[in-house]
């Protein structure tokens, strides 16, 4: 398909799935009064759960959604293999243990930006120990050795995030399904506010990163005698990919697979073009985790399911096709050679 | 074995706070007048002064305590929405909210409400800050004790304009209470503890008021030093305490390594600190002393 078509198409899914996600919820409301609603006029009451609970739970989905595809759209192209995503990766538990220090250590109360910047720290740490664990003598990585570091790492910061959840009286620190699972439940147009400014800004600066990953792609050594200045595309993009992560999941939790399964259907469908793709991935990721949110929230309603279910219910099996699917070929390469 | 000094806590629990009789402004000579004046000024149990200008028509009590108490108070036409936790018939047609904590938000807002009845503490900030923004007034109120319950019943008659219900009420709490404090207070105190499951179990510590009722029932919780409130403790613990008497909460059984141990499965009424408090009493004092109620029935 086109690009722009598709482009269109994707921001058309994801205006639709935005007004789907105001339309339904545990209470019944009608079309035309949704509509009423957001012209600031009607019921106050439906007006409050409109405007006020589930739009911002809407937005909140788009930019989280968006900004974790990117991410893995962005780890993918890094590290040259389609399994790489925030959540496998062990960076979202390494945000999500730096926000849950940061609110049990009392910080966030009088900083406001503390949040987002403890799980910044988390996410770095996170992504730095996956790589050096995972790299080899040749300046290259060993994609199952980083795979496996990825989830040793989570499994790490999950018994840490447990830990701390554990010994701290503070229930600030809301639940615990919040921090292992993932939930929008919490979205307010204040953290709304918050997440955007860290999404957005991140979010453009990596698109305009997209020539020299096409480059990279191609192969380092080839994009540097293309006249990319490989070292730091690298170090920017795996920066700005973690931050990015770090931003949901500060006001979200760890959500999983979303970085996987979404780049994974775009680049199907558009091709290996990263100033396509990741533009592409950020709409698509912004519809799925969207959707993904209206069924985590009216299928027991009014109780919940953790949003983290539902993606990984869906990103795991995808997953498990796509790892046997890349090392069934590199065991053929092997057996070839 | 100590010796029951049970008669004497009733009086402190229910003490001068919260008995009914002793209060100047809750006398209860002038019987049939709407005694509540709005607007009435109240602080709930998380520090915050609340005025109510008249008494609330529409209300949702994410508390099991609270829901209890405004049933017993003949309220039930007050509240419309519940819990997915109040199993009582009463209620069984009113939409659910979820859980008491991180109630789903949307439908309370949809439900036009004058007031939320929620849990003090910590558990759940966030709630009480979204009540705030989107405009719902909430009472907050701590449910831990005997004499939180008490609170609770006071406070929600005054609210409702309906506190010759809640004096009746706690005069007859407490003169339950007082009826089995005096009918054990001459009997040794097995040691107890009150197992609510998990594993490791957890136990009733200070605070609870399950440890006041069986300080009131006449025995010991072997876990008054734990705490605060609930928490779990390991098998050797268990064993270590040296027990005369399980107490094991609805639908459990005796952990295997405590076998030899005799234990009694609590009534529902144990279950839910409200109105039921001086029932409950009476119930865990049978099971406890099973020699002390044979005479009279109640």
């Amino acid at each position: 398909m086109k690009p722009l078509a598709s482009a269109a198409l994707l921001g058309l899914a994801v205006v639709l799935i935005f007004l789907l996600s105001i339309r339904l919820g545990s209470v019944d409301l009608t079309t035309g009064e949704v509509f009423a609603a957001l012209r600031g006029e009607g019921d106050l009451n439906v007006r409050r759960i409109v405007v006020d609970l589930r739009a911002p739970r809407a937005v909140m989905a788009i930019l989280v959604g968006g900004g974790l595809s990117l991410a893995g759209a962005v780890f993918q192209a890094l590290l040259r293999n389609p399994l790489a995503e925030p959540y496998i990766l062990g960076i979202s538990g390494g945000a999500a243990t730096g926000a849950v220090l940061a609110l049990a250590m009392g910080l966030t109360a009088s900083l406001a930006w503390a949040l987002p910047a403890a799980a910044f720290a988390g996410a770095l740490l996170a992504i730095v120990l996956v790589l050096r664990v995972a790299a080899t003598a040749d300046h290259g990585v060993d994609v199952r050795v980083l795979l496996l570091a990825g989830v040793v790492v989570g499994a790490f910061f999950t018994a840490c995030m447990s830990f701390v959840l554990s010994i701290s009286d503070a229930r600030t620190v809301r639940s615990t399904v919040l921090w292992m699972m993932g939930s929008l439940a919490g979205s307010d147009w204040r953290t709304v506010l918050m997440v955007t400014l860290y999404t957005l800004p991140t979010g453009v600066a990596l698109v305009g990163l997209a020539r020299p990953l096409n480059l990279l792609a191609i192969g380092e050594e080839t994009a540097g005698y293309l006249g990319a200045n490989v070292e730091r595309v690298k170090r920017v993009a795996y920066v700005l990919a973690s931050l990015l992560t770090a931003a949901g999941v500060a006001a979200t939790g760890v959500i999983g697979f979303v970085g996987l399964i979404v780049p994974h259907g775009v680049r199907l469908l558009v091709g290996a073009d990263y100033r396509v793709l990741l533009p592409l991935s950020f709409l698509a990721g912004a519809a799925f985790l969207t959707l993904a949110d209206i069924v985590a929230r009216t299928i027991l309603s009014p109780a919940e399911v953790p949003i983290g279910v539902i993606t990984a219910f869906v990103g795991v099996p995808l997953f498990l096709l796509l790892l046997r699917r890349s090392l069934g070929t590199r065991l053929a390469a092997g057996a070839e050679s | 074995m100590r010796w029951s000094n049970s008669w004497f806590l009733v009086a402190t629990l229910v003490g001068c706070d919260a008995f009914p009789g002793e209060q100047p402004s809750a006398g209860v000579d002038d019987a049939g007048a709407s005694r509540a004046s709005y607007p009435l000024q109240l602080v709930d149990d998380a520090g915050m002064p609340h005025t109510f200008e008249a008494a609330p028509r529409r209300m949702v009590s994410l508390v099991p305590s609270a829901t209890e108490a405004l049933l017993a108070m003949d309220l039930a036409d007050r509240l419309v929405g519940r819990t997915d936790y109040d199993r009582t018939p009463e209620l069984a047609d009113l939409p659910s909210v979820g859980g008491g904590l991180q109630p789903n938000l949307e439908v309370l807002v949809s439900l036009d409400l004058d007031l939320v009845i929620r849990f003090a503490g910590d558990s759940d900030l966030a709630t009480a800050e979204r009540l705030t923004e989107l405009g719902i007034a909430h009472f907050a109120v701590q449910s831990d004790g005997i004499g939180d319950v008490l609170n609770i019943i006071r406070d929600l008659g005054e609210i409702s304009d309906a506190s010759d219900a809640a004096d009746a009420m706690l005069r007859e709490i407490s003169d339950e209470l007082t009826d089995v404090a005096r009918r054990v207070s001459a009997l040794p105190e097995p040691r107890v503890a009150y197992l609510l499951g998990g594993d490791p179990p957890w136990v009733a510590g200070p605070g609870t008021y399950i440890d006041e009722l069986i300080a009131v029932a006449g025995g010991t919780n072997v876990f008054d030093d734990l705490g605060p409130l609930y928490a779990p403790v390991s098998m050797e613990a268990l064993l270590d305490r040296d027990l005369d008497l399980i107490l094991l909460s609805n639908g459990l059984t005796t952990p295997s390594p405590l076998a030899h141990v005799p234990s009694v499965v609590m009534p529902a009424s144990v279950e839910i600190p409200g109105p039921g408090l001086g029932r409950a009493a009476r119930d865990i004092a049978r099971l406890i002393h099973p020699g002390a109620f044979d005479e009279s029935p109640r």
